[in-house]
């Protein structure tokens, strides 16, 4: 692959967001904000351990599509942006390239670093992150978790496999799944993703 | 706005993809996945999500806008803190917010844009109930460090909203 991951995270991290005369960043069709981490991680573990399974399976499953749809909308705002363009399409050759361009891309964000473990081409795509913020907070206050708390992760990586290899945009959402094989908050040593196509 | 006087520390280290505002770690999200999280916690059943999401965004500020203020002794004033509480929610993202008119005893805010309100027409549309349930808990946590109270002791309500069709978002915070 010939992906300059470092360059397209140059590119993406310098300089200041735009924003309208309101102060509203505005960029890739999207509005965007910044916000502490732990305040992600308060909001939604407390939501989660305060409520009955079945209501935080439905809030576990709103907040995957949430991200789903965030990244989704983000990626492909992004790859149809001028600066897309000029930059990073030359350097993509293959759908191949473009997972790991958006994966670089998605590394700019703040929400820790995303790697490439496997990729089958249309097929399959493993993703490892090691430094994802929620997890180490998840284990420190409620203790080894029965399931994996990476949302954020888990539907980044199905919106790559939608985005390059199912239908086209934007009819493409939701035809990868993606599991949580081992998260940090279950005691593993990293977090790890598997996207595979859903059943026809 | 002016945007002179106080400066925000931001890094970012491209070899972890964490962002550190003013030494502590901060994310950027988007309007599908803020908006997606408020509407879950709204229709959640069993507790009540808006006020959950009110206290620990009151709670998350408090912390880090004590910190923040920690790292800056020279904001010596009220005036100054309440300014520089206004410019780091500009600096986030959240839009324009004037804080000047409160005091210990509360008094009134008012905001002339929204994050929430942008954010929630291009996700959802029109909604006839206010929603900017962030801006009360940021401007309850923020009062409680300037005027050295404990968590819990401003309650704040938002009187007016942008997305119901009013001219700017206005917020009526009481001391309990």
């Amino acid at each position: 692959m010939a992906i300059d991951a470092q360059k397209i995270i140059s590119i993406y991290s310098s300089g200041e967001l735009p924003r309208d005369q309101k102060g509203i960043i505005g960029i890739f069709g999207i509005y965007a904000a910044y916000n502490y981490n732990e305040f992600f991680y308060k909001v939604v573990s407390r939501a989660i351990m305060q409520v009955s399974e079945e209501e935080a399976e439905k809030i576990e499953a709103q907040l995957y599509q949430a991200v789903l749809d965030c990244a989704y909308y983000t990626f492909h705002g992004a790859r149809t942006s001028m600066t897309w363009k000029q930059e990073v399409s030359p350097m993509i050759k293959t759908p191949e390239d473009e997972v790991e361009a958006l994966i670089a891309f998605t590394n700019v964000f703040g929400i820790g670093y995303l790697e490439i473990v496997e990729l089958v081409p249309g097929e399959k795509l493993v993703t490892r992150v090691s430094n994802a913020y929620d997890p180490a907070r998840y284990l420190e206050e409620y203790g080894p978790q029965p399931k994996g708390r990476c949302y954020m992760f888990r539907a980044c990586t199905a919106s790559y496999m939608d985005l390059v290899y199912g239908p086209r945009f934007p009819k493409g959402i939701g035809t990868f799944k993606c599991e949580e094989v081992k998260c940090r908050s279950m005691g593993h040593p990293y977090c790890e993703f598997v996207a595979t196509r859903k059943e026809r | 706005m002016k945007l002179s006087k106080f400066v925000f520390t931001k890094k970012f280290y491209p070899e972890k993809n964490l962002i550190e505002f003013e030494g502590s770690l901060i994310s950027l999200h988007c309007h599908h996945f803020n908006c997606g999280l408020l509407k879950g916690l709204e229709e959640l059943k069993g507790i009540d999500g808006l006020n959950l999401f009110v206290k620990t965004t009151e709670e998350v500020y408090y912390h880090f806008f004590s910190d923040y203020l920690k790292r800056h002794p020279e904001f010596e004033t009220i005036e100054d803190k309440l300014q520089v509480a206004s410019e780091m929610y500009y600096a986030f993202g959240y839009g324009l917010l004037d804080l000047s008119n409160l005091t210990e005893n509360g008094g009134i805010a008012k905001a002339r844009s929204s994050y929430y309100v942008t954010a929630w027409l291009a996700k959802y549309g029109r909604r006839y109930s206010p929603v900017c349930y962030f801006t009360c808990g940021f401007i309850a946590g923020i009062l409680e460090v300037i005027f050295n109270k404990s968590l819990g002791t401003y309650r704040v309500k938002e009187i007016n909203c942008l997305i119901v069709g009013d001219d700017y978002c206005k917020f009526e915070v009481e001391k309990i």
